[in-house]
């Protein structure tokens, strides 16, 4: 391992490990109250509890598979019609005109302001929560996406006419593979998007998911279980971005080397 | 063949936002004829370049390929950009035969095609390089290599050469006359040079006032094989290259 590389990993692992320190320094000198702030030993203790216990009854796998399959689903129709609908809107006019108004009106909406309506509109089932999480992840794709279509190089798009191209073999084989560096930015956004609204999207009735456990263990002050569910949303973010970051640089292997 | 008319300008005029750019601007070029534009920057070169490829359109009069007006790119005017243009997410290999691939031709012959080519321009064994593997040097004659390989009536070229050392450069313009007398391919070739102009040109126009139709043309006869380096020393190279540079220099001056 390199010198760099090696200081590197020493930053990557050290920082966290600092904050637990000062987390752990914090709680443990009665600077707060635990209720408000447990300290770290805490949150652990009561991950650990779940492990072995579960949360209301219901194994933390569980819990979790819940969470998991919802963010899942959502993410995967909402990152696939989301880039549809960017490529589409970068390639044509009309369905970018079609498009504007109605997507720049809903896209400011907090996904809180949406719950209401969407509980009266598909009930507290899988739906609702599924559609909260895959509307917002389609608009940080759509947005990706269609940016993406106006990074090819005006010379990369008249070389391929000039090479007899058709229209769509433009954007097959030029357009599409210009976009892809800002597809794959709009993919690690959208995964985090898509985490910090499961928590809301659990909001919609239920009893199952991370976000249930938050929200369950904070109303009657479970602080040490609202950390323990925290911290296990955190650690899927971090896995999931790490895992997107990687296959973006093996797919997208030519960014920044020109 | 020789002889027979390839390219013609009829009086071609050419406006950007109402300015005039180019203005019944005529002439035209024989099939297997190497033609070299060259002028100032900003005199045009580019912009003629582009008409004859089908990127932009005459405002006023004709631009003819092969008897019929251009209307829009094809492949049988290849172009070579100054950039290279490569496609940074294809190999070597897919980026020479992406006009195959295109074309619809089968697996098979893209691959014997690519090989081909790159062996053409001396870049054999380097088919599963990425563009970003290659130096600029590298990177033009994959830009040669993909133009050739979809065996274009004309080649199209801006200021292919500029970016590159001088080493680099000589190297690739007596390849480029070895290619061309083995594909007969006409050429239109834009540069700055004057140098580059008069050892690649058959033919020469000196832009020197394009916006009102006018240049000078000079017809280039130096020995053949056109690609000895020696033809750089030759008598006849040094005098025009020296005429050139005169006139060149008294458009400026007046
Ligand atoms: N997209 C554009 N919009 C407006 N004017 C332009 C545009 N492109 C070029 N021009 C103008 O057209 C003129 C000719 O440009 P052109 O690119 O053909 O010059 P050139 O001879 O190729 O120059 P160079 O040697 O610097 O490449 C210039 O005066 C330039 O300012
Ligand atoms: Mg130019």
């Amino acid at each position: 391992m390199s010198r760099a590389a090696r200081r590197r990993l020493v930053l990557t692992i050290g920082s966290p490990l600092l904050l637990l320190l000062i987390w752990h320094l914090v709680t443990t000198q009665g600077l707060v109250a635990a209720i408000i702030l447990p300290p770290p030993a805490g949150a652990f203790a009561a991950l650990q509890d779940m492990l072995v216990r579960g949360y209301s009854g219901v194994p933390l796998i569980t819990h979790l598979g819940a969470s998991l399959a919802r963010v899942g689903v959502a993410y995967v129709f909402g990152a696939a019609l989301g880039t549809l609908a960017g490529l589409l809107r970068g390639r044509s006019t009309g369905f970018d005109a079609v498009m504007l108004v109605p997507s720049e009106i809903i896209r400011p909406i907090p996904p809180l302001g949406l719950i209401p309506l969407f509980i009266l509109w598909f009930g507290i089932g899988e739906l609702s929560k599924i559609l909260l999480i895959g509307l917002a992840v389609f608009m940080v794709m759509m947005v990706n996406a269609q940016a993406g279509t106006r990074a090819a190089g005006l010379d990369s798009l008249r070389a391929a006419q000039c090479m007899g191209a058709s229209r769509w073999q433009v954007f097959r084989f030029v357009v599409l593979p210009s976009a892809l560096p800002q597809i794959m930015t709009g993919l690690r956004v959208a995964m985090g998007t898509a985490l910090s609204i499961l928590v809301a999207s659990e909001l919609l009735g239920g009893d199952r998911g991370l976000g249930f456990i938050v929200l369950d263990a904070s109303s009657f002050f479970r602080t040490t279980y609202v950390f323990a569910g925290v911290i296990l949303i955190g650690l899927i973010g971090l896995l999931s971005d790490r895992g997107l970051a990687l296959a973006a640089r093996r797919i997208v292997h030519w960014e920044g080397r020109r | 063949m020789a002889g027979r008319k390839l390219l013609q300008f009829e009086r071609v005029g050419f406006q950007y936002d109402g300015r005039d750019i180019l203005r019944d601007l005529s002439f035209d070029i024989a099939a297997g004829e190497l033609l070299v534009l060259l002028g100032p920057s900003g005199c045009g070169k580019t912009t003629i370049l582009n008409l004859i490829a089908g990127f932009l359109t005459a405002t006023s009069g004709y631009a003819f390929v092969d008897g019929r007006v251009i209307e829009a790119p094809g492949p049988d005017r290849g172009v070579v950009f100054q950039s290279a243009a490569l496609f940074d997410w294809m190999n070597v290999a897919d980026n020479i035969a992406f006009s195959l691939r295109c074309a619809g031709r089968p697996k098979v012959e893209q691959r014997a095609v690519a090989r081909e080519m790159a062996a053409l321009v001396g870049l054999a064994g380097h088919e599963a390089a990425f563009p970003y593997q290659l130096s600029g040097g590298m990177r033009q004659r994959v830009g040669l290599a993909r133009v050739l390989a979809a065996r274009p009536k004309m080649m199209l070229m801006d200021e292919p050469f500029a970016a590159l050392d001088v080493q680099t450069r000589e190297a690739l313009q007596e390849e480029m006359l070895r290619l061309r007398d083995a594909t007969g391919c006409t050429i239109v070739f834009v540069t700055h040079s004057i140098e580059e102009a008069v050892f690649l040109g058959d033919r020469i126009l000196l832009l020197t006032e394009a916006r009102r139709g006018a240049f000078r043309e000079y017809q280039v006869s130096l020995p053949a094989p056109r690609w000895t380096p020696e033809n750089r020393l030759h008598g006849d190279f040094l005098a025009l290259r020296g005429q050139v540079y005169r006139d060149m220099r008294a458009r400026q001056a007046a």
